[in-house]
C-alpha cells in the first residue's frame, strides 16, 4: 500500500506542478471535438447522435495516448524508473500507483471534453450523466490498465512514440467496442446494455492482473 | 555469515552478443570492492545485475544470501550512480520522502533530516531537484541512496562529473561510510579513487574477469592492471 499510494503521490504531484500531460491531452482531445463539429452539417442532429459515440471515443483514446507515452518519458530522466524498479515489493505494486494516477488524470480530461462535446453536438441529457460516467470510467480502467504496461515496454524501445498506439490499439479493440455500444444506449437515453457492460468488466479484470503480474519482468531491462 | 555479494559463473547475453562471461567474486560483509575497465567492460551491466535491474543470463548472484532477482536482495541495496535517479520537479526533502515511502522507512522524517544534515542540503530541502548543482544533486542522490539504510551500496561512476574538492568530499563520505559497516561496490574507471577506498579490486575486460587484486591495491597496480587488461 506503501509503493502504491507513494507512486500515486509522486505522479499525481509532478503533474499538478508541470500540468503538461493534462494541458496536452485536454487541448488534443479539444481539438479533437472541435475539429469534427466543424466538419459535421449541422443540421443533421440524428446522424449526430448515431456517430457521436465514436467520436467521442477517438478523442479519449488519443489523448490517452498522448497521455500515457508521457507517463514514462518523465521516468527516464535521471533514469528515475530505475529507482521504481528497485522497489523491495512486488513490482505490481508500482504499476498499481502509475495506473491509478493516470487514470485520475484521465478522467479529468474526459470530464472536461464531455461537457464541451455535449454542448457542441447538443446530445446529452444532463440525467444520463452518472451513466455516462460509470460507462467512461470503466473504459479508461482497462485504457490506463494496458496502457500503463505498454507504456513501461514502449519507453525503453528507439520509436517510443510510435511504439505505443502499435502495441495498444489492438489491444483495446474489446474494451471500446464495449465503450462505443455502451456510450451509444447513454446518449440515447437508455440504460447501457448488459452485455456491454459485462465486456467491460471482464476486460478490465483481465488486463489489470495480467498487467499486474507481468509488469515484474517489464521493469527489468 | 554469507557474503555480501557472491557471483559464481555469472554471464550475461544481450542477443548475440555476451557483455559478461564466466564472473566470479565475492564480496565480504563491511568490505569494499572496485570493478575497473574501459568502456564496454561490462561494469555497469554487472552493478545492475547485483542491484536486480537485470537477470543473469547464466550462474548465480546472491545478496546476502538471496538471489539478487528476489525484492528482498533489494530491500538491501542501496544506489547511486551519475544518473541520480531524481525527479526534477519534487523539492530535495520530496525525493527523500519518495524513496522512504518506496521502501516503507519507519521513522522517514527524522531519517530524512538526519540525512539532509550529513549531506550539507538542510538549506536546499526545499529547492527543486531541477535547480541544484551537480555536486548537491550527486549528495542527494547520495542520501537517496542511504534513505532505508542499506547494508550493500553500490555506486556507479559516482565521480563522474564532479569537481576535484566534491569527489574528494565524497571519497571522504564513502570512507566514512564504510567505517560505519556499509559494504561498498564501486564501479569506476579512475584507480586513484578506486585505490582510496576499495580492498580488493576486479578488472574487467570485454566481459571477463581479467584481474584480481586484494590486500588494499595501490593505484600504481591498478594502473598496471587496467594497462595489461586493454
Amino acid at each position: 500500500m506503501n509503493v502504491f499510494l507513494a507512486v500515486l503521490w509522486k505522479d499525481l504531484v509532478t503533474e499538478w506542478r508541470s500540468r503538461d500531460r493534462a494541458a496536452a491531452m485536454g487541448v488534443f482531445a479539444l481539438l479533437v471535438v472541435v475539429i469534427f463539429h466543424f466538419a459535421w452539417p449541422g443540421d443533421d442532429r440524428a446522424r449526430a447522435r448515431e456517430l457521436a459515440p465514436g467520436l467521442l471515443w477517438i478523442a479519449y483514446v488519443f489523448a490517452a495516448i498522448l497521455g500515457l507515452n508521457r507517463a514514462f518519458s518523465v521516468e527516464l530522466e535521471n533514469d528515475a524508473i530505475s529507482g521504481l524498479a528497485m522497489v523491495p515489493r512486488d513490482r505490481g505494486t508500482v504499476f498499481l500507483g502509475k495506473a491509478a494516477a493516470s487514470f485520475a488524470i484521465l478522467m479529468a480530461v474526459q470530464a472536461l471534453t464531455a461537457g464541451v462535446f455535449a454542448i457542441v453536438f447538443e446530445v446529452l441529457d444532463w440525467r444520463s450523466i452518472p451513466a455516462l460516467a460509470g460507462v467512461v470510467a470503466l473504459g479508461s480502467l482497462g485504457l490506463c490498465a494496458v496502457g500503463t504496461l505498454f507504456g513501461a515496454i514502449a519507453v525503453r524501445t528507439r520509436f517510443r512514440e510510435v511504439m505505443l498506439p502499435l502495441l495498444l490499439l489492438p489491444l483495446l479493440v474489446p474494451v471500446l467496442s464495449g465503450c462505443v455500444r455502451a456510450t451509444a444506449d447513454v446518449l440515447a437515453g437508455a440504460a447501457p446494455s448488459f452485455a456491454a457492460i459485462q465486456l467491460l468488466i471482464v476486460a478490465d479484470a483481465v488486463y489489470w492482473i495480467a498487467s499486474f503480474v507481468s509488469f515484474d519482468y517489464v521493469l527489468d531491462e | 555469515m554469507s557474503a555480501a555479494v557472491e557471483a559464481c559463473d555469472l554471464a550475461k547475453r544481450f542477443g548475440r552478443h555476451a557483455a559478461l562471461r564466466d564472473i566470479r567474486f565475492e564480496v565480504a560483509a563491511g568490505s569494499a570492492l572496485a570493478v575497473l575497465g574501459a568502456n564496454g567492460a561490462g561494469k555497469t551491466t554487472l552493478l545492475r545485475l547485483v542491484a536486480g535491474l537485470a537477470r543473469p543470463s547464466a550462474g548465480t548472484l546472491t545478496v546476502g544470501g538471496v538471489p539478487a532477482t528476489r525484492p528482498e536482495s533489494r530491500a538491501r541495496i542501496g544506489y547511486a550512480g551519475h544518473a541520480t535517479w531524481l525527479y526534477p520537479a519534487l523539492t530535495a526533502r520530496e525525493n527523500l520522502w519518495f524513496a522512504a515511502r518506496l521502501h516503507g522507512v519507519a521513522d522517514a522524517r527524522e531519517r530524512i533530516a538526519a540525512l539532509l544534515d550529513e549531506e550539507a542540503l538542510t538549506d536546499a530541502a526545499e529547492l527543486p531537484a531541477g535547480a541544484l548543482s551537480r555536486g548537491m544533486a550527486q549528495r542527494l542522490s547520495l542520501a537517496r541512496a542511504l534513505v532505508h539504510r542499506p547494508a550493500l551500496l553500490l555506486l556507479d561512476e559516482p565521480f563522474d562529473g564532479l569537481d576535484s574538492p566534491a569527489a574528494e568530499r565524497l571519497v571522504a563520505r564513502l570512507r566514512a561510510l564504510r567505517a560505519g559497516g556499509h559494504t561498498l561496490l564501486l564501479v569506476t574507471h579512475d584507480p586513484r579513487r578506486a585505490a582510496a577506498l576499495c580492498d580488493t579490486a576486479l578488472v574487467l575486460a570485454r566481459g571477463r574477469v581479467a584481474a584480481e587484486l586484494s590486500g588494499r591495491p595501490s593505484a600504481d597496480s591498478l594502473e598496471r592492471a587496467l594497462a595489461e587488461a586493454a
